[in-house]
């Protein structure tokens, strides 16, 4: 049964491909959605265990294709082929050039069956496999509208970052084997439960394995290719921040949390996650694009999972990562809409989000979720994560204040744009297509159904017996009593009316300039003003580094492509040339010889 | 054993004194069938052969399970170039015996017992070769420059020899204990077998060779003659030189160079065949990668990379060679490739992605042994050096993949001929296949390395 699951998006591909020519490409983005609901209905066919296909073996190494199904692989499974047919439906009215559809269905699907390969992975090269399979796809469709600079310079800023994560990858796989002899995650797992030590290499492969988490995760100091992403179309935003891509670092997390704990580089991550959750937080308070907002928004869940995880508190960042995905995929369809119909990017400059109500409801729904309002998602989320790091006063104050923030911009996000029309403007309405309402209708549905998986995951991952049980009854799913719940709301309706107060007089003003907002009011705008200047400091210092990462990319690549011109002018085409330097190569060969008398 | 060893002498006989009588008498198309059934007549008893267990019919011709890989792999490979010569190749006739006195060459080096019949294969195999190459005026240049660079490397292969046996007392290929004459002489078989197989800095005209050649020359040059310089490294190094344990700390540096080099250089190539001809170079240090390590293992990496590489290049150049009938050189022809021929675009881009090594293609395999067996064998760097090399060349192939389907301009439907696509559906079935199904190949090569560490 488990193999036509991953079939069927690919299937699909490829009848894609296969059948070019003529009007066909109209069924393509058909075909999309009917394969990817295909394979949502079939999920409850799969029963759990682990499934091998032999592949490779050499001397006594035996590595096969393994697929593992536990709770958490069905978990992944879900959200994955949950948000899919969302995206292919959102699709039907995002991607209006018919040209383009039949390319991005192709890369879309493909994009899918990895992400669902990856989901079902039971050892490292079935999942190396799939990670790079990600990385290619999603290059390809982060530079989907490559004619436009921007679109290519952000895909190639991102394979330039991921691949760096690629490469660390292979290289702790390989470590891994030499040092575990083999890369089953239920071998190695029962191996860090039972305390065997690995010694250095273990160490050294949870690093390496950090480091790909890292990048394809988008952390700290990686975290610039994600906001850079949104040049994608945004269909692809929201599925790679909400289901695929970015999460599979987070979910690498918490699979391979026995390596991090038993190699004890949990702290790595753990840094890394807090410097990118102060940052991205900064930097969404700063940001006036659309979508970027909601990408620092993503770095910045990601990093909390990824801290939660790394702390041991599995399934509170387990339940965040469950909920993240449909809130986020639904505020991604949310700006993406908005962005079509207005034809502008900037929040200071969109007007009128509110008027199209049913839209404006399902925004309301993605906000609070994220917010952290009762009885939404992120309420649950947002005590599950701070109970767990309540024991330390610092993480503690830390978590509350990013609460605080977090509620703050995603405030600012939805009132700027809520604005009412000038009345110059003729146009009131923001326009909608069918299809686009109906996925943001059903993914706010899903936003607000996952609260359910706060009071069901506890018995769910413990329904089965694997090598993550012990760990996941070690970190209890706790609503931290009253008090938390108490500081969770708090926070939350602070940062909601600061955003109001800050910004009050801003939204009643006709002009949208920044400036109006900073001299407008007597107690929170030279505050802000203070602080947004802070930010931009932080921000710049950042962005300095950031432009000194590319810099160094660029010399790098020049100076490769520098010797590389030399060196072809070694192939000069005259026979002479080649002779003499292979003389001289065989000379400096000889002097080696006799230098080491004889090669010993 | 006596019946395939019958069968192999017969068939490998008719295959040139028969193809001659052919070619005088008969037309070409004739030639082409008596050729391919000679050759598939080859391959049959070769795999029939590999049933039993090794034994040697003179000193000097040994079978044992390495040389039918490779007598395998080369009678395949000369199957699917028969092919590709034969739909596009106005000298067929020529081609296709001079061809066979190639491949018998090939037999001689893989299956020799000493360093005399490696010498008179090498000699065998490429001689044929630069002939094939002189019978088109415009590769005159190319023949005479091929012909320079191996009159070189066949002088330096005999002081080589000439060393070793004043050293050794014999010119077999028994283990050696370590002295600077037989460190100069592993010395010299490297630089000349580096000529032939293009392991830097001995390689710099394999381009110039690769873009004045036909196509179906060139597959056979990069897919077959190269791979047969690397059988001979092979045997040399590990049956005689494996004590000489510096030596291996040189072929991994010339790993290295050979890689970047290749690597780089093709980063800047606008002409199809030159960029391929710098990535057969970066190729030919990842084999280097696996003779380096000195394991069996190493080995067994080594032999499957040969393999997925022969396939992938010879497929590659079935598609170029369909190209140029089709009056596209460079790279930017290639735009819209797959609006103009889907098969070809497809093709082109599954070999390529096997070049780089991209799991469910044989080249992910081979590269997957290659680094695993440097790690175990301590070269760490080696290893890093390659993924390195592996990710620098995604950057040259995906500069003919991409346009390839990101453009869909005004599609010109252009077909190819029947005789290629099934040369090139060949090469596809085994890139593929075994890529997915990989473990007879893996089987074979691991028996062929482990013939190679009996005598230690």
């Amino acid at each position: 049964m488990l193999p036509i699951l991953i079939i069927l998006p690919l299937l699909a591909a490829i009848l894609i491909i296969a059948a070019s020519g003529g009007r066909r490409y109209a069924y393509a983005k058909y075909l999309a959605l009917a394969a990817s609901l295909a394979s949502l209905l079939m999920l409850p066919l799969i029963s759990t265990g682990e499934y091998n296909l032999s592949w490779i073996s050499v001397g006594q190494a035996y590595l096969p294709i393994s697929f593992a199904i536990a709770p958490i692989n069905l978990i992944l499974l879900s959200i994955v082929l949950l948000v899919g047919p969302l995206v292919f439906l959102y699709s039907f009215g995002y991607m209006k050039l018919p040209s383009e559809q039949r390319r991005f269905h192709v890369e879309m699907l493909a994009f899918e069956s990895a992400m669902l390969v990856f989901a079902m992975s039971g050892n490292m090269v079935t999942l190396f496999i799939a990670w790079e399979f990600l990385s290619v796809t999603s290059y390809l469709l982060i530079g989907f509208w490559h004619r436009k600079h921007a679109a290519a310079l952000a895909a190639r800023k991102a394979i330039t970052i991921i691949l760096i994560g690629d490469v660390a990858l292979v290289a702790a796989i390989a470590l891994l084997w030499n040092a575990a002899g083999t890369l089953q995650f239920s071998q190695i797992g029962a191996m860090m439960v039972h305390g065997s030590s690995l010694g250095y290499p273990l160490y050294a492969a949870s690093i390496l394995i950090a480091i790909a988490i890292m990048t394809k995760s988008a952390q700290f100091p990686f975290q610039e290719w994600l906001p850079d992403a949104m040049e994608g179309p945004t269909p692809v935003s929201a599925f790679l921040h909400s289901s695929t891509m970015v999460k599979a670092g987070a979910f690498l997390v918490i699979i391979l949390y026995p390596i991090f704990q038993y190699s004890g580089t949990r702290w790595l991550l753990f840094a890394s996650a807090t410097i990118t959750v102060l940052i991205s937080t900064l930097n969404a308070m700063k940001e006036t694009g659309i979508k970027r907002i909601l990408a620092y928004s993503t770095t910045q869940e990601l990093g909390l999972m990824i801290m939660a995880a790394a702390s041991g508190a599995i399934l509170a960042s387990l339940y965040f990562f469950i909920v993240q995905s449909f809130y986020k995929a639904l505020l991604f369809f949310n700006a993406g809409a908005v962005m079509e119909s207005t034809n502008k990017n900037d929040i200071r400059e969109i007007r009128g989000m509110s008027s199209n109500k049913a839209m404006y409801l399902t925004v309301i729904v993605g906000v609070a979720s994220l917010a952290g309002f009762f009885p939404f998602s992120g309420f649950f989320s947002g005590t599950a994560l701070a109970s767990s790091f309540s024991l330390n006063l610092y993480t503690f104050a830390f978590i509350s204040l990013i609460g605080f923030s977090t509620s703050f911009f995603i405030f600012r996000w939805m009132l700027f744009p809520s604005r009412k029309p000038e009345p110059s403007q003729t146009n009131q309405r923001l326009n909608v297509p069918r299809p686009m309402l109906a996925a943001m209708a059903l993914a706010a549905v899903l936003a607000l159904a996952s609260v359910a998986a706060f009071f069901m995951l506890p018995g769910y991952i413990n329904s089965y017996s694997y090598y993550l049980s012990s760990f996941a009854k070690a970190s209890a799913l706790r609503l931290g009593g009253f008090s938390a719940a108490t500081v969770e709301t708090v926070l939350a309706v602070a940062g909601a009316s600061a955003s109001y107060l800050v910004f009050r007089k801003s939204l009643s003003l006709r002009s949208p300039e920044i400036s109006a907002l900073v001299n407008n009011s007597r107690l929170f705008n030279p505050l802000y003003g203070f602080f947004a200047s802070g930010v931009s400091w932080l921000g710049d210092g950042i962005k300095s580094f950031d432009t000194s990462l590319d810099m160094l990319f660029e010399h790098v690549g020049s100076l490769t492509l520098g010797f590389g011109r030399q060196a072809r002018l070694a192939s000069s085409g005259s026979i002479n040339t080649y002779v003499a330097i292979s003389a001289v190569a065989i000379a400096i060969l000889l002097v080696y010889v006799f230098l080491l008398g004889g090669m010993r | 054993m006596i019946l395939a060893d019958y069968a192999f002498a017969i068939a490998s006989f008719l295959l040139v004194i028969g193809g001659l009588a052919v070619r005088s008498a008969f037309s070409r198309k004739v030639q082409f069938w008596f050729n391919e059934s000679m050759l598939l007549l080859l391959l049959a008893s070769i795999l029939l052969l590999s049933f039993y267990p090794e034994h040697v019919v003179s000193g000097i011709f040994v079978i044992s399970p390495y040389s039918l890989f490779f007598m395998a792999l080369f009678t395949a490979g000369m199957l699917v170039i028969n092919i590709i010569a034969f739909a596009y190749s106005e000298e067929y006739a020529d081609f296709a015996i001079l061809s066979d006195f190639a491949l018998l060459g090939m037999y001689l080096i893989s299956s020799s017992g000493s360093i005399i019949s490696i010498f008179l294969g090498l000699e065998l195999s490429t001689i044929p070769a630069v002939f094939v190459i002189l019978l088109s005026r415009k590769g005159m240049e190319a023949g005479v420059k091929l012909l320079i660079m191996v009159s070189l490397a066949a002088a330096i292969f005999s002081i080589g020899m000439a060393l070793f046996y004043d050293a050794s007392g014999s010119l077999s290929l028994n283990p050696v204990s370590q002295g600077e004459l037989l460190g100069s002489a592993l010395l010299l078989f490297l630089v000349s077998l580096g000529i032939e197989s293009s392991i830097f800095p001995f390689n710099l005209l394999i381009p110039d060779v690769y873009q004045g050649s036909q196509p179906y020359l060139v597959s056979m040059l990069g897919g077959l003659n190269k791979k047969a310089a690397f059988a001979a490294i092979i045997q040399i190094v590990i049956l005689s030189f494996l004590a000489f344990h510096s030596a291996f700390g040189l072929i991994a540096i010339l790993a290295a160079a050979t890689m970047f080099y290749g690597n780089i250089v093709a980063m800047l190539q606008d002409n199809i065949k030159r960029m391929l001809a710098y990535s057969s170079i970066s190729q030919a240090g990842y084999i280097l990668i696996g003779i380096a390590a000195s394991t069996s293992q190493g080995i067994a990496a080594s032999l499957f990379q040969i393999f997925s590489h022969a396939f992938a290049f010879i497929g590659i150049m079935g598609i170029v060679a369909w190209l140029e009938t089709k009056n596209k050189h460079n790279l930017s022809d290639l735009d819209g490739l797959s609006s103009e021929n889907l098969f070809a675009a497809v093709s082109i881009t599954v070999f390529l992605l096997s070049l780089i090594g991209i799991p469910f293609t044989t080249g992910f395999i081979g590269k997957f042994m290659l680094f695993v067996s440097a790690i175990n064998s301590g070269f760490l760097w080696l290893a890093i050096l390659g993924i390195i090399n592996s990710v620098i060349s995604i950057y040259y192939y995906s500069k003919i993949i991409i346009p390839a389907f990101a453009y869909q301009g005004k599609a010109r439907r252009l077909s190819m001929g029947k005789a290629s696509v099934v040369a090139i559906a060949i090469c596809l079935a085994v890139v593929v296949a075994f890529g997915i199904f990989p473990q007879p190949i893996i089987g074979a090569a691991n028996a062929a390395a482990h013939v190679l560490f009996l005598s230690h």
